[in-house]
């Protein structure tokens, strides 16, 4: 029989190096072996194409040549997109696109969650009908907004010329200064109902009796919202900012269908650009450079989506 | 199949004679079966119908028709710009190919132009490519530069090379080896409202005869009517654009290198020269300064000019004979006065050659589809049916099938083609058939270089997006086009 000594488990917890480490994997083998499945896969569907684009992103692919006809230039792929004027104007667009779509998606999403948070005749079909821009195909939401926008027949530029506010339809998408705000428009539109679901499930937690207590205190409504509503909102509304900007950093479908880009790049993000480059022109290596820059912004933004869900796991923990 | 008449057989036996003797001696005997020379309206009229040909028959020759095997084939299908005429044509040529060849397991797949190459080359990049592919005549040169393709010639498949137009062969061409068979050809045409053209004071029944009366008619329907007068295309990855925009670019002296000299050497890049400039400074004027065009053209494709033009919108647009058809189909769609409305713009529809230059040269793109075999190392499982891959190609680019596909948009790449009584029917059904047809000869084709898809289908529509959007003057945007051909002819990252 083993004695286990509070010394003896300090020195066990404090085993350096890999006997530490493989003694630990093979007491807990069971649980590998369980897991092991999901691992091979997914080191064949992420871990392998990872590994690919990276080295991917050190080759010249000229489009008269073979993939495995490459050579290798070093960094100048990321040279190349660096000293690039379309860069830091597809940059520009993307972090307007994130932050104005993530912005206005949560604040409106919000403001929805809050209305519906209260009880009214007819808050059931409402809440149904705000979701519908979220679960309609991404695709056809696209088709019928570029509809909508058309330049020449568009229902916006038809009622508007209808009721003489304009002589002839604005243009939205034929345009370079208007084409990024009306692609987030519809952005806002599709992405707001899933901000909302997330704060409405966030504001059932929100203890009743604490609102109630802070009423009979004399707190007006705006301080029950600020002082005790907020406060236990922070860490729903850390991980549908986080998801938000994730989802919008990786946007394709909106503006691939609805401008492809255009006109002019005025409306390329990042994985339109990445998109058009290996697929339009290509150009593999830049393209993977480019996929490797994105994948370290997303990695960045996911560490801090996992440090929220732990934040909060601490939290409910301890609570 | 086809029904060989007397007369047919003895003009049958002759061809095959002559076929034979061409294929014995190509160069010093091969003719065209088409006297190219002599190529007009009534050249077309005269020789349309005066020939028979049995294509299971021919077929059999290539490979047996009770040959068991199994076929993957991808090809650019109809889609929503297209006649439902032309939809029907495509879904007999399966039903017979399947009834010709029982044996032969058909896995087919359509895509459209615009998706098609997109997946085509990321399908070769995971070896997952089909056994057989019909890609637009931008592509081959691309496919074949890079390995992918097999050799592949009229010869192949029973026919010879001199069936098919010299210009179509050059786009299978790629050092000197044939990678591919033309299974159609087009030209374009010039197509205006003549109700529109008389409301807004032009005589109804002339087109414009140069591109700067394009401009001109243009505006005079935008200021006098109120609605589009030119429908400009200007749209990124999209294959409307150059088909549109490259006729007016060669009428003006232009080109992206010399693609439109009888000998193209595609050393020089011309697209920053002074007529190439003329030529954007026309887009420019029409889109900037007069105002007279689609402002959806940056974002427009020509599937998008058709309802405008059948709503009486647009008063002129290049396009292919089927949009008269395709202005048939929407309007047996239409309702109400929408319906007389759309019959009165179909009774008005006219066609006419596209308009020259400043310098009377006329143009127009060289357009159609190639049928290729892959090499077996990029084909899933990494065989290929050849036998069942040039079955399918022996029919798909045989006189009778190469019509009947091209029947409303187009004209079959096998020029005895033209000789079948098919034509003849389609002479008569087709209206304005004469038109395009015309334009064969003025056709020239895309630079038969790998790059250039991306030339022709990002490169181009940028210089005119920028210039259009004022994102960058009229030479810069042209400066800045023939910067980027010069950087990817020169492998450029």
């Amino acid at each position: 029989m083993t004695i286990v000594t509070g010394k003896t488990e300090a020195r066990a917890r404090l085993q350096p190096g890999w006997s530490g480490v493989l003694r630990k994997i093979w007491e807990h083998r069971a649980d590998y072996a369980y897991v092991l499945p999901a691992i091979i896969v997914m080191l064949i569907v992420i871990a392998y194409p990872i590994y690919y684009t990276i080295e991917l992103s050190f080759f010249n692919t000229p489009p008269g040549l073979q993939l495995r006809d490459k050579n290798f230039i070093g960094v100048d792929n990321y040279t190349a997109i660096l000293t690039s004027e379309v860069f830091w104007m597809v940059t520009w667009n993307t972090l307007i696109w994130t932050l104005a779509s993530t912005f206005f998606s949560f604040v409106l999403g919000f403001a929805t969650a809050l209305a519906l948070h209260r009880d009214f005749t007819g808050r059931g079909v409402l809440r149904a009908i705000l979701i519908i821009p979220w679960v309609i195909s991404a695709v056809a939401a696209s088709y019928i907004w570029k509809w909508i926008y058309h330049s020449d027949f568009g229902i916006i530029g038809a009622v508007l010329v209808g009721l003489g506010l304009a002589d002839r339809p604005p243009n939205f998408i034929d345009s370079v200064s208007t084409v990024l705000p009306s692609l987030i428009v519809v952005n806002i539109w599709r992405e707001f109902p899933f901000a909302m679901i997330m704060m409405m499930a966030g504001l059932q937690t929100v203890p009743d009796q604490l609102l109630r207590a802070a009423k009979v205190d004399g707190a007006n409504a705006w301080q029950r919202f600020w002082h005790v509503t907020f406060p236990h909102l922070r860490n729903v509304s850390t991980v549908t900012i986080l998801l938000l900007a994730v989802a919008n950093f990786n946007s394709f479908i909106i503006p691939w269908i609805m401008t492809g880009g255009g006109p002019s790049n005025a409306s390329h993000i990042w994985i339109t650009h990445i998109y058009e480059l290996a697929f339009g022109r290509q150009r593999w290596g830049v393209a993977s450079a480019y996929s490797v820059l994105l994948f370290l912004i997303l990695m960045t933004l996911g560490y801090f989506y996992v440090r929220a869900l732990s934040g909060n796991e601490r939290k409910d923990g301890s609570a | 199949m086809t029904r060989i008449t007397l007369g047919g057989a003895v003009l049958r036996g002759t061809v095959s004679t002559a076929l034979m003797a061409s294929l014995m001696s190509a160069s010093a005997l091969g003719a065209p079966p088409v006297d190219l020379s002599k190529w007009s309206p009534e050249y077309v009229r005269s020789i349309a119908g005066t020939q028979d040909f049995d294509t299971a028959a021919d077929c059999a020759k290539v490979t047996p028709l009770d040959y068991k095997g199994r076929l993957t084939f991808w090809y650019q299908g109809v889609f929503e710009g297209d006649p439902d005429l032309l939809r029907q044509y495509y879904k007999d040529f399966f039903e017979t190919f399947r009834k010709t060849y029982p044996n032969i397991q058909l896995e087919e797949q359509a895509l459209t132009y615009n998706d098609l190459l997109d997946k085509f080359r990321t399908a070769l990049l995971g070896n997952a490519a089909p056994m057989a592919v019909r890609l637009q005549i931008l592509g081959g040169t691309e496919f074949a530069s890079k390995g992918y393709l097999q050799p592949l010639k009229p010869e192949d498949v029973g026919y010879s090379t001199e069936d098919f137009w010299p210009g179509a062969m050059k786009a299978v061409t790629w050092e000197g080896v044939t990678y591919g068979i033309p299974t159609n050809n087009e030209t374009m045409a010039f197509i205006w409202n003549a109700d529109i053209f008389k409301r807004a004071g032009l005589d109804p029944d002339k087109a414009p005869a140069t591109w700067d009366d394009v401009v001109k008619y243009s505006k005079q329907i935008h200021d006098k009517l109120g609605i589009a007068g030119y429908g400009l295309v200007a749209r990124k990855n999209a294959g409307n654009t150059p088909y549109r925009f490259m006729p007016q670019l060669w009428a003006y002296g232009g080109g992206v290198f010399d693609e439109a000299t009888a000998n193209p050497t595609y050393k020089k890049i011309e697209l920053d020269s002074p007529q190439s400039k003329a030529a954007l400074q026309a887009s420019y004027d029409m889109y900037v300064r007069d105002k007279s065009v689609p402002v959806s053209a940056l974002t427009n494709q020509q599937a998008d000019n058709q309802p405008l033009f059948l709503a009486g919108q647009l008063g002129m647009m290049i396009s292919h004979p089927s949009d008269y058809n395709v202005m048939l189909d929407l309007q047996k769609k239409a309702t109400g006065t929408d319906k007389d409305k759309a019959q009165t713009v179909i009774d008005n529809m006219r066609y006419g050659l596209i308009p020259t230059g400043p310098d009377g040269k006329r143009a127009v793109v060289f357009g159609g589809s190639n049928i290729h075999i892959l090499k077996p190392e990029y084909v899933e499982g990494g065989k290929v049916d050849e036998p069942a891959a040039k079955a399918i190609i022996c029919m798909w680019t045989s006189p009778e099938w190469s019509l009947k596909m091209a029947y409303a948009g187009s004209n079959p790449g096998n020029l005895n083609g033209f000789k079948t009584k098919w034509m003849k029917e389609r002479l008569d059904n087709i209206k304005f058939l004469d038109v395009t047809t015309s334009m064969l000869p003025y056709g020239i084709p895309f630079p038969a270089l790998p790059q250039s898809p991306e030339i022709m289908n990002i490169i181009v529509p940028d210089m005119l997006q920028n210039a259009l959007t004022g994102a960058m003057t009229v030479d810069q945007a042209a400066d800045d086009a023939a910067k980027k051909v010069k950087d990817l002819m020169g492998g450029g990252l």
